[in-house]
């Protein structure tokens, strides 16, 4: 039996050199160890030994498979090790290979810039209201006091649906709407669209507005400065420097044109700004008392200020986009690019 | 307003170059959109002397000649027939012509020629521009002109033109005299008025003519002036210059000094020949209706009665402030005229100027306004023009109807309230010294100050306006930013409709589609492309009274239409794939012809196409879309015309109809011109808005296993899984927390007309781990449910 158990041992022994996977580590547990292995055939027939041998034989026994016992689990760990270390190669991947993933989709340009500058507005106390696209003529002309036949009707080209019912050109057509509803202060700022019967190279019929209007009891051409320089130095850059030239708006009085210094070269001169460092974006002016009255508020007691600015221009400078009709092709490789 | 700055000159002393002029124009409220130079229309024209002709030897139509041009000599061919000695306008190698065409060295049949001789249409001039030359031949100058010279400066084409933006609230300004006074502020210096100075011989001009005005509302003012042996002839080269700068054609000097004035000062005039003005009188009425006038450009126009003519004993002669009648205008043999200058109402100008589509420098001028100086200095500076030039006889006195009217409005004020608009520290000796300069005089009374308004500046009229005459002069650069410093807070913020916008577009964005934005009105032919029956709602779009062209002409009811233009747009832009939606509005008119304001409601587009896209493609992204709004869709079969029948559907939120997804009918895709699937979904954001669940409160669950179990079941081809998934759902299962359909199956096993629908169930529990046991009659429930309801069989 002492033999036998020998020539198991070396025999185990040698099995578990030779295996080199786990399954055949497994089929030599099982063949040695398992329930009808060889060694739990020896250990049944231990009962017949005599009795006086069975303690030495015993210890023996328990030697023998201790000695499996341990060669084989030391060989099953280096096994799996070398299995884990080749499972590990075959699984490398070629990290430059481009990913798998989900397309990340875009809002539009004009989306975009009409976010940022709400943000910049509602930082200073704005609300932002919008108003209807299809506009009666009393608030886009008249509370704006611009009257039948006003010569002003000639700075916009107006689409009418109807003698009294226009596509509203100005988002000041809100103005009105939110002085005759409430009392000052007032501070709101109303993006959207609006339309002028204009098309041509530099032109769309359709574009973006940003009115802004503020009404308290002591409003000043300071604060719609202050204001307007807030937003184009938070807009463009903090060195962007401000300039107000005279013009004429029917609803404002004084009325100017704000320029600011170019986006793109800070005011030295380049292609962008023709050469003069300054960059035209808006129009804007003192509330006329006569449109404060006519919405219902008392101008003697009240002052305000407004101003009005195309979405596009601000974009096209942002993005340095050439041209204002490839905001309405909507070309995916167009879209895809505001990303930012 | 074109204003040559040589005419500028006539009233006010400038010194600085055009480039400060304009820069001194803009800051004080006048555009100058453009500077242009004459002597710049062409370049490298010079003055040359010819030395030497001869015959080309290639051509008999052609000479060579060798020019000497101050600092060398060049050999030039030309067809001209020039004889040595003679001083002419050569364009060198490298010259532009004023057409733009420009001149290269190069040989003609064989000969080099370096050069071109000029005429007056090379440099962009006419003989009206220039003394001395002739039509139709080149230039030539006297004997002893400089060689080399520019030949455009040493011609006098030369003057300096600012195109100048008047803004609507200074139709003063459209003149070059009012001009001058601006510019005479912009550059703190004095202006000079046009001169009045002229002599009559007596007589009195009612012998000649009456006046009737039977509508002063349009006619405020009418003023006439006679004037008898005249004598018709080309006017001066002045004249004829200054007129041909600012874009006006000579005609003969009695035309001209009309146009001459309407330019200075402003004020339209006309001229009559007596001879033509039956009964000597002049009648301001209103015209009858389909009274019919030729005027001088030999138009024919029919006249309704709110259009103002100015008509003699019997007939119209002139159509008010806007043209005169062939039948009485100046002619070569005309001997005594009648100067017309008058105030017509601006706003019936416009309207019978777009009625009869006749705009004239007449029309409008009077269109943007005229005040009550102008007529009587219009027509005292037109004969001061008629002496000068010697054109005829000045009749005494004048007629005159007129209405009555303020000649000075007072506007009091302090400069308190001018600070608190213009919002830094007024002086008031310098707001009395620029007010001053403007011609506005003030009277100063201690506490305030009172503002003597002229009738020329009728846009003054109340404090703001004064704060802007000062605030334009004294300039912008003295007003220090603030931050709404005498001013309340205000919370401000958007409101509720504005954040679910934007959340339901970040929503998208962040599953991978682009927004785009297209134009809210679109062509009639989207009832066509959509298949819409007749009277369909959405057919009832509001057309536009004066659209760019038909296919931009009528406002929107669907965005689905512009969603298709944009996906074929970028399916024929080589675009492989597209994944788009659109927030915009929809126009529903309560009734067409439109009397009152339409409905408009904000909606969501959603267009899809490409090779991974379909039907469960674009389902998928409302799905998504309403999972991050924390709203449930069901969906239903729909048929609409556009969509395909068998792939689209309703969607439901709450039971109440919010839109429809699909698969555009292929015969709607075909009208876009493309073959692709295309999907789509329009959602109204408007009812959606109204629907999302605002208040989110926590929902326990379980903390022990979940159980899992599908079940095949097969059913008719019709019934909707949709539908038994809402019926298990409402089933009242208990443990139930989530269900699904996985796959659907088909085979001539199961049968004809029916379909195996693999559905799956998760179980859970918050008081323990569930047993089969728990489950078991769960699932019998389940399947009866399916069996009652739906005729389901588990499958076999």
């Amino acid at each position: 039996m002492k033999e036998q158990m020998e020539l198991i041992k070396a025999k185990a022994l040698e099995a578990i050199e030779k295996a080199e996977t786990s399954v055949e580590l497994n089929d030599v547990r099982v063949r040695f160890l398992g329930k009808s292995g060889e060694m739990t055939n020896v250990m049944k027939g231990l009962a017949t030994v005599p009795k006086e041998e069975k303690p030495a034989m015993g210890k023996l026994l328990n030697e023998v498979r201790f000695a499996i016992e341990g060669a084989l689990d030391a060989k099953i760990k280096a096994v799996a090790e070398a299995e884990k270390q080749a499972r590990l190669k075959a699984e490398t991947v070629d990290v430059t290979f481009p990913a798998t993933f989900k397309k990340v989709g875009t809002l539009h340009p004009v989306t975009k810039v009409k976010n940022q500058i709400e943000d910049i507005f509602l930082q200073m106390g704005f609300s932002v209201e919008e108003g209807r696209e299809i506009e009666s003529d009393l608030f886009n002309f008249q509370l704006l006091n611009v009257p039948k036949d006003h010569p002003a009707r000639e700075m916009q080209d107006t689409f009418y649906c109807a003698d009294d019912i226009v596509l509203r050109t100005q988002t000041s057509a809100i103005q009105a709407r939110i002085m005759l509803e409430k009392q000052p202060p007032i501070r709101v700022i109303s993006p959207g669209m609006v339309f002028r019967s204009d098309d041509d190279a530099s032109h769309s019929p359709v574009f973006h507005q940003m009115e802004g209007l503020a009404i308290d009891e002591h409003i000043t051409i300071g604060d719609l400065t202050g204001c307007l320089l807030t937003f184009a130095q938070k807009m463009f850059s903090e060195d962007t420097q401000l300039r107000l030239r005279p013009s004429y708006f029917p609803f404002t009085e004084p009325s100017v044109e704000v320029d600011v210094t170019c986006a793109m070269c800070h005011g030295k001169g380049c292609k962008l700004c023709k050469g003069t460092g300054w960059m035209e974006i808006l129009g804007a002016g003192i509330v006329n008392p006569a449109v404060l009255d006519m919405c219902g508020i008392d101008s003697k007691k009240y002052s305000g200020f407004a101003f009005g600015f195309g979405i596009e221009r601000i974009a096209m400078i942002k993005y340095g986009i050439p041209n204002i009709k490839l905001l309405y092709e909507n070309d995916v490789r167009f879209l895809n690019q505001f990303n930012d | 307003m074109l204003a040559p700055i040589s005419w500028l000159k006539d009233y006010v002393d400038i010194n600085v170059s055009p480039e400060v002029l304009a820069k001194k124009l803009v800051s004080i409220g006048f555009e100058v959109e453009e500077i242009i130079y004459q002597e710049k229309s062409a370049s490298k024209i010079v003055v040359g002397k010819i030395i030497e002709v001869e015959k080309h030897p290639n051509a008999d139509r052609l000479r060579v000649t060798q020019i000497d041009i101050g600092s060398g000599r060049i050999q030039v061919v030309t067809n001209v027939p020039v004889v040595g000695g003679e001083t002419i306008a050569v364009a060198l190698d490298g010259a532009v012509l004023a057409d733009g065409h420009k001149i290269v060295k190069g040989e003609l049949r064989g000969v080099v020629s370096e050069g071109m001789l000029c005429g007056l249409e090379e440099i962009g001039a006419t003989i009206d521009d220039v003394e001395g030359q002739n039509k139709d031949d080149i230039i030539r100058f006297p004997e002893g002109t400089a060689l080399g010279a520019n030949a455009l400066k040493t011609l006098g084409f030369d003057d300096v033109i600012l195109d100048v933006g008047v803004t609507a609230n200074r139709p003063d300004c459209n003149s070059i005299y009012k001009l001058a006074k601006e510019v005479a502020v912009a550059l703190k210096t004095d202006c000079r008025e046009p001169e009045i100075n002229y002599s009559t011989v007596g007589g009195d001009v009612s012998d000649f003519v009456a006046v009737d005005v039977q509508n002063n509302e349009l006619c405020p003012r009418y003023m006439a002036g006679a004037v008898k042996n005249v004598k018709i002839f080309p006017s001066s080269h002045k004249i004829k210059s200054r007129l041909h700068a600012v874009g006006i054609r000579p005609i003969n000097n009695i035309v001209d000094i009309t146009n001459y004035v309407l330019t200075e000062i402003g004020q339209p005039m006309h001229a009559f020949d007596l001879r033509d003005l039956d009964g000597g009188r002049i009648v301001v009425r209103n015209a009858h209706a389909g009274e019919e006038i030729v005027t001088l450009d030999g138009k024919k126009n029919t006249m309704t009665e709110n259009m103002l003519v100015i008509a003699d004993a019997s007939r119209p002669v002139a159509i008010a402030g806007v043209m005169g009648g062939e039948n009485s205008g100046v002619k070569d043999d005309t001997t005594t005229i009648i100067f017309e200058s008058a105030k017509f109402l601006n706003s019936s100008i416009r309207r019978t100027s777009r009625a009869l589509a006749l705009r004239t420098d007449s029309s409008a001028r009077f269109e943007k306004g005229i005040d009550f100086a102008s007529q009587e200095y219009g027509i005292k500076r037109a004969l001061t023009l008629i002496a000068e030039t010697n054109s005829g006889e000045i009749v005494d006195g004048f007629i005159d109807c007129k209405v009555e009217y303020a000649q000075v409005r007072d506007i009091e004020f302090t400069t308190k309230q001018i600070e608190r608009i213009v919002g830094c520290k007024v002086l008031k000796r310098t707001l009395i010294s620029i007010l001053s300069r403007l011609g506005i005089e003030c009277d100063d009374n201690g506490t305030s100050l009172v503002a003597h308004i002229r009738e020329d500046r009728e846009d003054i009229v109340g404090i703001n306006d004064i704060a802007e005459e000062f605030i334009r002069v004294y300039g912008y650069s003295h007003i220090k930013p603030t931050l709404f410093e005498y001013s309340k807070l205000t919370k401000g913020g958007k409101n509720a409709k504005i954040l679910f916008v934007d959340r339901v577009k970040d929503a998208l964005v962040s599953l991978g589609l682009n927004e785009t934005i297209s134009y809210a009105f679109t062509t009639p032919k989207f009832a066509q492309a959509l298949q819409l029956d007749e009277g369909d709602k959405l057919c009832e779009a509001i057309p536009l009274v004066n659209p760019l062209g038909e296919a931009l002409s009528v406002m929107r009811t669907t965005l689905t239409h512009s969603m298709c233009e944009t996906l074929a747009f970028n399916i024929t832009h080589f675009n492989k794939e597209a994944a788009l939606f659109e927030i915009s509005n929809v126009y529903i008119p309560k009734a067409l012809p439109l009397t009152e304001l339409p409905d408009e409601e904000q909606r969501l587009a959603i267009g899809l196409y490409g090779a991974d896209v379909d039907f469960f493609t674009v389902k998928g992204v409302i799905e998504e879309l309403f999972e991050k709004l924390s709203i449930e869709g069901k969906y239903q079969r729909a048929s609409l015309n556009y969509l395909h029948p068998g792939r689209s559907a309703e969607v439901y939120v709450n039971g109440i109809l919010v839109g429809h997804v699909g698969e555009m009918h292929p015969d709607s895709a075909k009208f876009y011109g493309v073959d692709n699937r295309l999907y789509v979904a329009e959602l109204s954001i408007d009812r959606l808005f109204e629907l999302i669940n605002t208040t989110k409160t926590f929902k326990p669950f379980s903390k022990f296993p979940t159980m899992e179990r599908d079940l095949a079941v097969v059913v008719d081809e019709e019934v909707a899984v949709g539908d038994m998934l809402d019926a298990v759902s409402g089933g009242k299962i208990k443990y139930l927390t989530d269900l699904t359909a996985f796959d659907t199956y088909r085979s001539d096993a199961i049968g004809k007309d029916k379909k195996s629908v693999a559905l799956s169930f998760t179980f859970a529990s918050l008081e323990g781990t569930l047993k089969d046991d728990d489950i078991n009659g769960e699932m019998n429930r389940i399947l009866s449910i399916l069996k009652r309801r739906f005729g389901a069989k588990i499958r076999g």
